[in-house]
């Protein structure tokens, strides 16, 4: 699966504007289809909905929050195998290990540096999809 | 009379209808405004972001080739929101525009502002900008009369980085107020690795005050790279200085400092002791337990809780010792391992335990529970007598601690 092929979809959850816009700009000019939520609730709806291949969500969210996210998408029938990279001002190693072992497949710290989050991105897409 | 009333009541009448008027058309042009604003920071954010992303040298081709007086407000808006967001070489090209639009010439500018405020919203937008060329003008910004200005100008030198700021930085460290080197204390240990040769190079010229916050700086990096620095910091004159050290080696977890730790855990000061033991504690060196023992009866109650402390981060070895030390002769070691056994979770494992009727388990959890009672701490075990889920449990329990409240009673 690559960006100049079928269009991949990309979920960006994160209730900061500016950062969704960011990543939604970046993630649109390389050619993917790009889906944005500003709260926890509306991106496990959309997700739901919509069936990303990819979901880049931050943790602290209204409504429902990263973590939370996290472990209804791995309980999922339909979306248990989706990659998720959470991108989070959360930068102790307790938040870290917790993200990762909620889920998530890569955890990206704000402010983050945009080419290494597309190049994880790739990464994840590259490997299909499952999460190993 | 009739007249001058009249004209009264139309004057007033008049000022509330034209202050009413001016209040109302206020709103409407503040909210065109801030309309207006959306609908250029729509159809000017992807540009912005389309020249952050890309390889153009210049952000004005993607402006049409100049920026209109009037989208200035709204270009720096998007500029300084995303450039805070991001680092890397967008970070660098969102600063090179900020820089190139003239923005960071009105920052430099405002520095020299006679309102604090507006120094320190200046000093603030340079550090978001990564503008290095105001490095210098942002040390001198470190004196400032009003605190406020200073930190944020410190907050902008970490965010601008290199060898320039880091130097005004430790030296501000210095600081009397407490608050401003805590925050500047932040401020370096946020950039890492970077400010290490730094810290130690000056370490000698500090004050104490510096020197601590400096110790706890390496400590929060983490580096490798200090630890045979820090160890000779173990036999500085200064027991707060040694303490600090010890506080850093134990944060940075390098294993093999356990022998150093170990012999600081015998110094003279109280202080130094404490710290040795939390680090030793931290990094799990067992060969400590007999000392850690030892310090559970010092005449300090801080050395006696972080030797507790320790032993219970060791695991099932730190566990073993703690709950011998359930019968040593010192009454406030005794409490101390109470303490650590309840936190860990041990006296309630041991307590599970008592639905069995028989066997070595049961004989185990009943010895050590006999032990508490005997240290005279059953504030938990009462608990549990009236929370446990399991009957069994808790006859057994109310068994034990009544055979057992008399003999402590008539033992102590």
């Amino acid at each position: 699966m690559t960006a100049g092929s079928a269009r991949v979809r990309i979920l960006v959850a994160d209730d900061d504007p500016v950062a969704a816009r960011f990543m939604a700009t970046l993630l649109g000019e390389k050619g993917y289809e790009v889906l944005v939520a500003a709260d926890g609730e509306h991106a496990f709806e959309i997700a739901t909905r919509l069936k990303p291949d990819l979901i880049v969500s931050d943790l602290v969210m209204p409504y429902r929050d990263g973590f939370d996210i996290i472990q209804a998408i791995r309980n999922h029938e339909s979306l248990t195998g989706v990659p998720i990279v959470i991108v989070s001002m959360k930068d102790r190693e307790e938040d870290i290990v917790r993200g990762l072992e909620t889920g998530a497949d890569d955890y990206v710290v704000k402010p983050f540096n945009a080419r290494e989050l597309l190049a994880r991105v790739r990464k994840l897409l590259a490997r299909g999809g499952g999460r190993g | 009379m009739y007249g001058v009333l009249t004209a009264a009541i139309l004057s007033i009448g008049g000022t509330f209808l034209f202050l009413t008027f001016a209040i109302v058309a206020n709103k409407a042009w503040r909210e065109a405004r801030e309309s207006w604003g959306r609908a250029r920071r729509r159809a000017l954010e992807p540009k912005i972001l389309s020249y952050a992303h890309g390889e153009d040298r210049s952000l004005l081709p993607a402006l049409g080739g100049r920026l209109r007086r009037r989208d200035r407000r709204v270009v720096e808006e998007i500029l300084l929101d995303h450039a805070q967001r991001v680092r890397g070489v967008e970070r660098e090209r969102l600063g090179r525009a900020i820089d190139e639009l003239g923005y960071v010439d009105g920052y430099l500018a405002g520095l020299g502002s006679r309102r604090w405020w507006r120094r320190a919203d200046s000093a603030e937008r340079l550090g978001i900008a990564g503008a290095d060329r105001a490095t210098n003008r942002l040390v001198r910004v470190l004196s400032d009369p009003e605190p406020e200005v200073r930190i944020r100008a410190a907050k902008a030198l970490g965010l601008v980085g290199g060898k320039a700021a880091i130097g005004p930085l430790i030296h501000a460290l210095s600081e009397p107020n407490r608050w401003s080197t805590i925050r500047i204390a932040d401020i370096l240990a946020g950039m890492k690795q970077e400010v290490v040769n730094e810290l130690v190079a000056e370490f000698d010229r500090m004050n104490t005050h510096a020197k601590l916050a400096a110790l706890d700086i390496l400590g929060r990096i983490r580096s490798l790279s200090v630890v045979g620095w820090l160890r000779q910091r173990l036999s500085d004159p200064e027991r707060d200085v040694r303490a600090r050290a010890c506080h850093a080696l134990g944060a940075i977890g390098d294993p093999d400092c356990g022998p150093v730790l170990q012999k600081a855990l015998s110094d003279p000061e109280w202080p130094v002791k404490a710290m040795a033991a939390k680090a030793l504690g931290r990094i799990r060196h067992f060969p400590a337990i007999p000392e850690l023992s030892g310090a559970m009866r010092d005449k300090e109650w801080w050395v006696r809780a972080n030797a507790a402390e320790a032993m219970r981060l060791m695991g099932p070895k730190g566990t073993e010792a703690l709950e011998r030390m359930l019968d040593d002769r010192d009454i406030y070691a005794r409490h101390q391992a109470v303490l650590m056994l309840e936190e860990s979770g041990v006296l309630d494992r041991q307590v599970d335990l008592l639905w069995r009727s028989d066997g070595p388990e049961r004989e185990a959890a009943e010895s050590l529970i006999r032990r508490f009672v005997r240290v005279g701490q059953m504030g938990r075990l009462r608990e549990l007598l009236e929370t446990h889920p399991d009957v069994r449990v808790r006859e057994a329990l109310a068994g034990m601690l009544g055979l057992a409240v008399q003999q402590a009673g008539g033992g102590r």
